[in-house]
C-alpha cells in the first residue's frame, strides 16, 4: 500500500511540475495577445498654464510641446477654492466641493463655535481605559471594548478608484493628497501611498528641531522647535521631541537623548543615539535615521516603542553650532500602527526596495525658510533632496506598473513655487531684485526637469497608454495680505472694536460671539455666526442672505490703498456654487482674491491684526487661494482633448472611460476626450 | 475595581522581582562561567581560528563558480551529517527511544480512550514525564555538538551576514578605546589613520566617550589593510571592497573568547594596546536566501532536512 502510494506521488510530482510551469506561461502569453488598457496620470501640483506656454513657447518644454502639438492640451478649471486638498478631492471625487465636503485646508467645528481642524482628516480621542496609577491602557477587546485614539478621513464621496477596484482594474497610486488614511480597497486591486496629509510623528504636518548655541530659550515656531544647546568641552546633549505618550492619563511627549560630540579643532561633529553614530562635516546632510521612542508603560509592561525616521544636518560648528533635525517621518519599515498605505503593508514593500523614505505629506521644509533657520540656498538643497527620493519613488512605480491606472505626484512644483516664484519686476517680500530673479529660474529648470520626466514616460509608452499629466491649480505672486477678520472688524461684524483674535487665548481680547455677526476662518472661508448652527450663533436665518450679500457687495468694493486696487475678484456664495450632500458644512462665503492678493498669515486661525491690508513680508512669496478663473490649472495629454473648457472633475471620468469603465451618474464631470456634442448625447 | 487593580498591579511586581531576579543569577553564572573558561578558551580559538578560516576560504575559492547559496548549502549538509554523527556518538539512543515510543504510546492512549478523564491526564502526565526525559537525553548530544557549530557558525556568518563595501559607498569606522586611554583625554591620544588610495577618509575622527569615529568612501576593489597610528604604535585592520561575494572581518577586538569565535578572520588587537576594538559598519547582506539573519534560517532548514533524511542509515532517533 505505502509503495503503491508512493508510486502515485513518483508519477504526479512531474505533472504538477508541468502545470506549474506551463499554466502560467499560457496564461502570460494569453495576456500578451489582448493587451490590457494603460493610464498614467502624473500629477504635479501647483503645475501653472501660463508658465507652461510661455517655455513651451520658448521651447524649453519640448516633450510637453509635442503634446500641446496633438491637441492634448488647456487650461484646467480649479475648484472654488483653488486650494490643494479641495482640488485634489474633486479630482478623487469627479465631484464638486459639496459631495467630498473639504472647502479648505482648515475647517472649524461650529458645535464648538470655532474649534479648528485639518479639513481632510480628523483625530479621534480614545473612550475608555484601564486605569493604573498614571496610566490608561485602552483594553480593546471584550468585555471592555475600549476605544483607541483614532484618525479618520473626513473625505466624502467615493473615490473614482473604487469603480475601477470593482471591475478588477489594477490600481497603483503614489504619494495622493487627500487620502490620509487611505480609503479601503473592497476587492484588493488598488494599491496607495498616502500624501498630503500624512502627518509626522509629532502629529502635525512637519515640525522640524533645530538646535543651536545662540537658541536663548526653547520655543515653538509655526512648525518648528527651537531649542538651546550648550556644550560642555565639546560635548552636548539634547532632547529629540517625539510621539505624546498617550498611554499616560496626561499624556506628555516622549524624547529620544542625543550625544553631539564636537571635534577640538575641525568643523565636524558626531551625532551618537541609541547604539547608533552618525558622523558629518560641517554643511552636511545625514541620510535617514531610525530614532525609537519609547513609550513608557506600567511596570509590569513591556514599554512600547515607536519608531521614526529622520535626517540631520549640521549647518555650523563654530562659533555656533546649529543642527537642524528634519520633521520625523512614520517609519515606512515599521509603521507602528500608522496605517499610510492600501494595502497597510504596501508601504513597507516600497521601503524593502528603496531604503527608508520620507512619508510626511509635506517634506519640503519651507517652514524653516520662512522662520530663517534656512537660508534659500539651504532650503533649496533641501527640496532638491525630497525631488530626488520622489523621482527614486518614480522609478520604483513605473518598473511595478503593468497595466490599469497609475497615478504619481509631484509636489515639488507646487512647495518649491510657493517659495522662489516671482515673475514680475515688483519688489519681492524679502529678496533683492536679482536673487528673486535667480530664484525663479529654479521653478523654470523645476518645470525643465518634470518636462525630462514626461518625456521618459511617452517615450516608454507612446500609444500604449492614455497618459494624462495634470495639475490641481496655478501660480502668481503673492505680494500683499488681507486680513478678513480686522476688514469684518472695521465693518462691524465682529465686536468687540478692540478684538485681537477669535480663538487664541494669548491674543486678547478675543472675539465677543454673542455681538459677533460674521467671521473669517481659514485660507478663503467667511462664516455667518448662524443661530442654530454656531454654539453662539445670533443671526437669524432669514437675516442669512442680507447679510452674506450686504458682505460681498463690500468686499468687492475694497480697494488697495497703496495703489487703489481691487482686492477681491468675486465672492462666491457656497449655496449657489456647491450642491451635494455636504454642501451645508461649507463656509458662507468663499473669497476669491485678485492676483497678488491673499488672505494674511494671521486672519487663517482666525486672528485680527492692526490693518486690514499689509505686504506679505514672508518667504512664502507665491500662492494660489485666491478666485479660482485667475489660477486654472493644466491638462497635458498625448491624445486630443476635445472638451472645451475640461476641469478637474473631468479627470476621474476620463480615467473610467479610458479603462473601460462607466463612470457613475454621481461624477459631474465628462470625459476630455469627448466633445461637448458628443458628450451631451452620451449622457 | 481599585481593590482588584491593587491585587493585580501586587502579582505583575512579584512576577517582575522573580524575572529580575532571574536574570541576575543568570547573569552571574555566565560571568564565573566566562571567567573560568577565557583563560583556556582563548588561546584554543586562536589557535583554532586561523586554520579553520584557511580551510573554509579553500572550500568558498573551489566553490567560487557556482551561485553564492552552493556553499552556504554544502556547509548546512555537512552540519546536518555532523550532527547525526554526534547524535550517533554521544546520545543515548535507547534512552531516546524510550521516551519517544513512550510519547507515541500515550498519544495513542489519549486517542483510544479521550471519554476517560483519568486516562487523560494520566496520559497527559507521563507525555510531560518522556518530554522532559527527551530533553535531558538531548542535552549531551547538543552540547558536543556545539563545539563545532559556533566556529562553523562564525565562518558563515563573516560570509552572509555582511556584505564586503561596494565601490563608491561610504560607512563608519568606529575605534573603542580603553578606559585608561580615556580618562588620559582622547586628545592626549594621537590617533590618525594612514592615508590610503584604497579609501577617501571624509571626516576626520571625532573623539567623545571612548570612542573615534571616521566616515570613509570606498574607492578600490580588493582586500586592504588600514593602518592607524595610534601614539607610538600602529593598528590594523582589514578592509574588503568588492561588488562580489566575499568574506569581511567587520570586527577585531582585543582577546575574548566569544568575540574571536564570531569574528574568527583577524587576529585579536594586542592587550597592551590602548585600542579595544575597531569596527567597520559594512552593509547587511540582502537575500531572502542567504542574507543576513536568513542564513541561519536557511543552515537551519537545510541541516535539519538532511538530519531527517539520513537519520536511518545512521540509526538514529531523535
Amino acid at each position: 500500500m505505502k509503495r503503491f502510494r508512493f508510486t502515485v506521488v513518483s508519477a504526479l510530482l512531474p505533472l504538477v511540475a508541468c502545470a506549474l510551469v506551463f499554466v502560467p506561461s499560457c496564461a502570460r502569453e494569453q495576456q500578451a495577445s489582448s493587451p490590457k488598457p494603460k493610464v498614467i496620470v502624473i500629477g504635479f501640483d501647483g503645475m501653472d498654464p501660463r508658465l507652461c506656454k510661455r517655455l513651451m513657447d520658448a521651447g524649453q518644454l519640448p516633450n510637453l510641446d509635442r503634446m500641446r502639438q496633438a491637441g492634448g492640451f488647456k487650461p484646467l478649471g480649479t475648484t472654488i477654492p483653488p486650494q490643494s486638498p479641495v482640488a485634489w478631492a474633486s479630482f478623487i471625487t469627479g465631484a464638486n466641493p459639496g459631495v467630498h465636503g473639504i472647502f479648505d485646508f482648515i475647517h472649524r467645528d461650529p458645535t464648538k463655535q470655532c474649534a479648528p481642524y485639518y479639513a481632510a482628516a480628523e483625530t479621534t480621542e480614545g473612550e475608555g481605559g484601564w486605569e493604573v496609577g498614571e496610566h490608561k491602557i485602552p483594553l480593546t477587546f471584550w468585555p471592555f471594548n475600549h476605544e483607541p485614539p483614532k484618525t479618520l478621513l473626513r473625505r466624502g464621496g467615493t473615490p473614482f478608484w473604487d469603480y475601477l477596484d470593482n471591475a478588477g482594474v489594477p490600481v497603483w497610486i503614489y504619494d495622493i493628497p487627500a487620502n490620509y488614511p487611505p480609503s479601503p480597497s473592497k476587492h484588493g486591486h488598488v494599491h496607495c501611498l498616502a500624501g498630503m496629509g500624512v502627518p509626522d510623528l509629532l502629529g502635525g504636518y512637519g515640525t522640524y528641531q533645530f538646535f543651536s548655541e545662540d537658541t536663548l530659550v526653547s520655543k515653538s515656531e509655526g512648525g518648528g522647535l527651537r531649542t538651546p544647546l550648550v556644550f560642555s568641552g565639546d560635548r552636548a546633549t539634547i532632547r529629540l521631541v517625539g510621539p505624546e505618550n498617550t498611554v499616560l492619563q496626561h499624556p506628555t511627549a516622549t524624547h529620544v537623548e542625543l550625544e553631539v560630540f564636537r571635534h577640538p579643532t575641525d568643523a565636524a561633529a558626531r551625532i551618537d543615539w541609541q547604539g547608533r553614530t552618525v558622523v558629518l562635516n560641517e554643511g552636511e546632510w545625514s541620510d535617514w535615521q531610525r530614532v525609537e521612542f519609547e513609550m513608557e508603560m506600567p511596570q509590569f509592561l513591556p514599554n512600547r516603542s515607536v519608531p521614526g525616521i529622520c535626517r540631520f544636518y549640521l549647518q555650523e560648528v563654530r562659533p555656533n553650532f546649529r543642527l537642524y533635525v528634519t520633521p520625523i517621518n512614520i517609519d515606512p519599515t515599521d509603521p507602528a500602527g500608522q496605517k499610510i498605505s492600501e494595502p497597510k503593508d504596501f508601504v513597507t514593500e516600497i521601503a524593502e526596495e528603496l531604503g527608508p523614505f520620507p512619508t510626511a505629506g509635506f517634506q519640503e521644509d519651507h517652514k524653516a525658510l520662512s522662520n530663517r533657520v534656512f537660508d534659500d540656498a539651504e532650503y533649496k538643497r533641501q527640496a532638491d533632496y525630497v525631488l530626488t527620493e520622489r523621482l527614486s519613488l518614480h522609478d520604483f512605480a513605473f518598473d511595478r506598473y503593468d497595466d490599469g491606472l497609475l497615478f504619481f505626484y509631484f509636489s515639488s512644483t507646487d512647495v518649491q513655487a510657493h517659495m522662489f516664484w516671482w515673475d514680475s519686476d515688483e519688489k519681492h517680500p524679502v529678496r533683492s531684485a536679482e536673487d528673486a530673479k535667480k530664484y525663479n529660474q529654479v521653478i523654470i529648470d523645476l518645470y525643465r526637469q518634470m518636462d525630462g520626466v514626461v518625456g521618459e514616460i511617452v517615450d516608454r509608452y507612446g500609444d500604449d497608454a492614455t497618459i494624462l499629466v495634470m495639475s490641481d491649480h496655478g501660480f502668481c505672486n503673492f505680494r500683499r495680505q488681507f486680513n478678513v477678520n480686522t476688514w469684518l472688524r472695521e465693518n462691524g461684524y465682529v465686536k468687540p472694536d478692540d478684538c485681537r483674535s477669535l480663538i487664541n487665548p494669548a491674543r486678547r481680547p478675543l472675539v465677543d460671539w454673542r455681538q459677533t455677526r460674521a467671521y473669517g476662518f481659514g485660507l478663503n472661508g467667511l462664516y455667518i455666526n448662524l443661530q442654530g448652527r454656531e454654539k453662539f450663533g445670533i443671526v437669524a436665518e432669514a437675516d442669512r442672505d442680507t447679510l452674506l450679500d450686504e458682505i460681498s457687495d463690500k468686499l468687492l468694493a475694497v480697494r488697495d490703498p497703496v495703489d487703489g486696487q481691487p482686492v477681491v475678484a468675486t465672492v462666491y456664495r457656497s449655496d449657489e456654487v456647491y450642491s451635494g450632500p455636504l454642501a451645508s458644512t461649507a463656509p458662507d462665503l468663499i473669497i476669491g482674491y485678485h492676483r497678488g492678493y491673499r488672505a494674511s498669515w494671521s486672519t487663517t486661525l482666525g486672528n485680527v491684526s492692526k490693518s486690514v491690508l499689509s505686504d506679505n513680508k514672508s518667504a512664502w512669496s507665491a500662492d494660489h487661494c485666491i478666485a479660482a478663473e485667475q489660477v486654472p490649472g493644466v491638462i497635458f495629454s498625448n491624445k486630443p482633448i476635445r472638451k472645451l473648457d475640461p476641469s478637474l472633475i473631468d479627470v476621474a471620468p476620463t480615467i473610467l472611460e479610458s479603462l473601460g469603465v462607466a463612470p457613475p451618474s454621481s461624477m459631474e464631470g465628462r470625459s476630455l476626450f469627448s466633445s461637448d456634442a458628443e458628450a451631451s448625447a452620451k449622457y | 475595581m481599585e481593590r482588584l487593580n491593587t491585587i493585580l498591579i501586587g502579582i505583575a511586581d512579584a512576577v517582575l522581582w522573580c524575572r529580575d531576579a532571574v536574570v541576575s543569577l543568570a547573569v552571574m553564572v555566565g560571568h564565573a562561567l566566562d571567567a573560568i573558561a577565557e583563560p583556556v578558551l582563548s588561546p584554543l580559538v586562536a589557535f583554532v581560528n586561523p586554520i579553520l578560516t584557511s580551510i573554509v576560504d579553500g572550500v568558498f575559492a573551489a566553490l567560487a563558480p557556482l551561485p553564492v547559496w552552493c556553499g552556504l548549502t554544502l556547509f548546512s549538509v555537512l552540519a546536518g551529517l555532523l550532527s547525526l554523527g554526534v547524535f550517533r556518538l554521544c546520545s543515548n539512543q535507547v534512552a531516546i527511544s524510550r521516551a519517544l515510543d513512550d510519547i507515541k504510546a500515550n498519544l495513542l492512549a489519549l486517542k483510544l480512550y479521550k471519554d476517560e478523564l483519568r486516562v487523560t491526564f494520566r496520559c497527559q502526565y507521563r507525555i510531560a514525564g518522556a518530554i522532559a526525559r527527551l530533553q535531558w537525553h538531548m542535552f549531551r548530544p547538543v552540547a558536543v555538538m556545539l563545539l563545532p557549530m559556533l566556529p562553523l557558525l562564525g565562518q558563515l556568518g563573516v560570509r552572509y551576514q555582511w556584505r564586503p563595501l561596494h565601490p563608491g559607498e561610504q560607512t563608519q569606522i568606529d575605534m573603542i578605546v580603553d578606559e585608561s586611554a580615556e580618562g588620559q583625554g582622547l586628545g592626549g591620544l594621537q590617533v590618525t589613520l594612514e592615508a590610503d588610495p584604497a579609501v577617501t577618509v571624509e571626516t576626520p575622527a571625532v573623539p567623545g566617550d571612548g570612542k573615534l569615529v571616521w566616515r570613509i568612501h570606498a574607492d578600490r576593489t580588493g582586500r586592504h589593510v588600514l593602518k592607524f597610528h595610534v601614539g607610538d604604535a600602529i593598528v590594523e585592520k582589514e578592509l574588503v571592497v568588492s561588488d562580489g561575494f566575499a568574506r569581511v572581518s567587520p570586527t577585531r577586538a582585543k582577546t575574548d573568547w566569544t568575540t574571536q569565535l564570531l569574528q574568527p578572520v583577524e587576529p585579536a588587537l594586542p592587550e597592551t594596546g590602548s585600542v579595544r576594538s575597531i569596527h567597520i559598519d559594512y552593509p547587511s547582506v540582502d537575500s531572502w536566501v542567504y542574507g543576513s539573519d536568513y542564513w541561519i534560517v536557511h543552515l537551519f532548514v537545510v541541516s535539519m532536512l538532511v538530519a531527517l533524511v539520513f537519520r536511518p542509515i545512521f540509526g538514529v532517533r531523535f
